[in-house]
């Protein structure tokens, strides 16, 4: 189970989503985002490379977000297991993630929800004592 | 999640934000509310990101607010912000939205109440199987790369050539179904994929078809014109660029976030990233944020030619002879270059409707001919159990809000609390003693959409007639419901 819960917001979702190393935080935020897309996790048969650049975490946070989705709502590529490096370079961040995932049409099965994007609005991620955590919005 | 900000009445239905507030803002805030929508408007973030969005640059006169108005992300949802883009003027995705031209067409028919005695229920389930809706569903458009893209350039006349409608619907369509400067090569091969499937689909959340029946007359030579009456049934269709928009948005919200340090703009939330409207970001975003626009323009031709199609298997007989005609077409998640006077100078204003609608007044050129005298309909659907309005816009929006107003009722409970307040059986039960059918894929899409999750629509009307931004035409009553 992951560890995360709903944050109140009048039109979108909102989660926070806690995690104990940043890489564990990537996938937690992504699983979070699928679980509330479907319920269904099919065997992992095709494997998706997606490396992203940012500033900052935040930004590499809600790209790398996007991006999955992206990949799921045009090419219908459903992620399912997540093997993330993140890198510190100079001058940006960095993340390579190799994905297991499968192909599961959207407009053919029902999914749950359709998010439209994860939001920079009220974005949250930091490190504390105890771990990482992350707030994100998205939009429905 | 309280607004404990400034909040200054400084009419019966104008509250302003103070440029004082946070120092970075170029202009004060005003908010239109009455004293009860006040209270729900304190409750969440939607007065702190009027604030925000005040700190973009170039733009004119205020950060302004609709009563509807609810925390979204960036700009509050019933926000409208206008930028000269003479004066450093930004263009921001976030002012649109993920839904590109969002937005709402009203179809009359000459049926009345009593031809829908018993038929009702048939009537639902007809829409809810020939309209495709719900999450992810699939539309009935097919089309080629080359043929999306005459689509993204050519908007509802390009459905009207397929046949989707006759060349009367777009005189009665906001810039007549298809805004011209449209560019499909700034779009990305992602867009064109994520929406290739779903043209002519209603889409999920607060997507909706409704039919209706007109329960009040407040203007009578206007009801005239547009041929409505009491007792007469009306559809009404919510939906917009479905994902093509919100892949366009996405792109350029990434794009816009690297133009705030090469532009050295500041801004509080970087859901608000924005370029200057002469810059080439800028640019691009434009030309794919209209081909979004031109997408909703066709899907919503084709929702209009599925619900046609509906009644006329109900009935028997063709839309023609059942008047389905247009009323109008209006976009309520959009940026257009307008022209208004300040300081006595005419300027061509870069326009963001973040869910508020375009209320031009009697006269306004942009105007079919048969509105010119009463001025544009204005669409307002408020909640599936209460009512929903037709408004024409009015010269006083023209000179004090960028000729804009509210666009729907306004949330007051998040998803998830509808979610834990909400009984879906007795709602059901709650909806079919006032008369009224839903159908919808979800029972949570339902229950989050409850009427007890809306603002009062009767009290966001108030303020916006009372303030002069709208007028009221007609009152209608929901019969049946198809949720996304």
């Amino acid at each position: 189970m992951i560890d995360f819960e709903f944050i109140e917001h009048t039109a979108d979702v909102g989660v926070r989503v806690y995690a104990d190393t940043s890489e564990q935080l990537f996938k937690n935020c992504a699983e979070v985002l699928f679980g509330l897309i479907l319920d269904d996790r099919p065997k992992p048969d095709i494997e998706e490379t997606v490396v992203v650049e940012a500033e900052d975490i935040e930004e590499l946070l809600i790209t790398w977000l996007n991006e999955l989705l992206s990949l799921f709502f045009a090419y219908r590529f459903l992620p399912v297991d997540y093997d993330i490096i993140l890198e510190e370079r100079e001058d940006c961040k960095v993340i390579k993630s190799r994905i297991k995932g499968a192909n599961f049409d959207p407009y053919q099965n029902k999914i749950k929800m359709e998010i439209k994007a994860a939001t920079y609005h009220d974005l949250k991620v930091e490190k504390n004592d105890s771990g990482w955590i992350a707030e994100i919005i998205f939009d429905l | 999640m309280n607004y404990d900000g400034p909040l200054e009445q400084i009419s019966e239905y104008k509250y302003r934000i103070p440029k004082s507030y946070k120092p970075g803002m170029r202009v004060d805030g005003i908010i239109y509310a009455g004293n009860k929508l006040l209270e729900s408007i304190k409750k969440d973030k939607a007065p702190e990101q009027v604030a925000n969005v005040a700190f973009l640059p170039g733009i004119v006169n205020y950060s302004l607010a609709m009563p509807d108005i609810h925390w979204g992300y960036g700009f509050p949802i019933g926000g409208v912000a206008a930028t000269d883009p003479e004066q450093g003027g930004v263009i921001s995705p976030g002012g649109v939205g993920y839904d590109i031209n969002c937005g709402v067409r009203l179809v009359k028919t000459d049926l009345v109440l009593e031809d829908l005695k018993g038929k009702i229920e048939k009537i639902v389930n007809v829409l809810y199987n020939d309209v495709p809706s719900g999450i992810g569903s699939k539309g009935q458009v097919k089309v080629s790369y080359q043929e999306e893209k005459k689509l993204l350039l050519n908007g509802a006349k390009w459905a009207v050539a397929q046949g989707f409608g006759v060349k009367e619907d777009l005189e009665y369509c906001e810039e007549f179904g298809a805004i011209d400067g449209a560019d499909p090569d700034s779009v990305s091969e992602r867009a064109f994929e994520r929406g290739k499937p779903q043209a002519g689909t209603l889409g999920s959340g607060n997507h909706f078809l409704e039919v209706q029946v007109i329960e009040d007359i407040f203007d009578q030579t206007a009801a005239e014109v547009f041929g409505l009456r009491i007792g007469q049934i009306a559809v009404m269709i919510h939906s917009g660029s479905r994902g093509f928009g919100y892949q366009v948005c996405d792109d350029y919200v990434k794009v816009m976030g690297k133009c705030l340090s090469k532009y050295a703009i500041k801004v509080p939330d970087r859901q608000l990233a924005c370029a200057p409207v002469t810059s080439s970001e800028a640019k691009a975003y434009i030309g794919a944020m209209r081909a979004a626009a031109n997408y909703a323009w066709v899907n919503r031709q084709v929702l209009m030619y599925l619900v046609r199609e509906s009644f006329g298997k109900v009935f028997s007989k063709s839309w023609q002879s059942l008047g389905m005609d247009l009323i109008y077409d209006v976009a309520h998640n959009i940026a257009k270059f307008e022209k208004y006077i300040i300081d006595g100078k005419e300027k061509v204003l870069c326009v963001h409707r973040k869910g508020a609608t375009r209320a031009f007044g009697p006269g306004n050129p942009e105007l079919p001919d048969r509105y010119r005298n009463i001025g544009q309909p204005v669409i307002i659907p408020g909640d599936m159990g209460t009512a929903s309005y037709l408004l024409v816009g009015t010269k006083k929006a023209e000179q004090e809000t960028f000729g804009s107003t509210c666009h729907g009722a306004g949330r007051l409970k998040s998803r998830s609390e509808a979610i834990r307040t909400v009984d879906y059986e007795g709602l059901i039960k709650e909806l079919r003693q006032k008369g009224i059918e839903v159908r919808s894929s979800g029972k949570n899409t339902i229950v989050e959409e409850a009427p007890s999750a809306y603002k009062n629509i009767d009290d966001v009307i108030e303020v916006v007639t009372q303030a002069g931004l709208s007028k009221k035409v007609c009152k209608m009553r929901p019969l049946c419901v198809v949720k996304g």
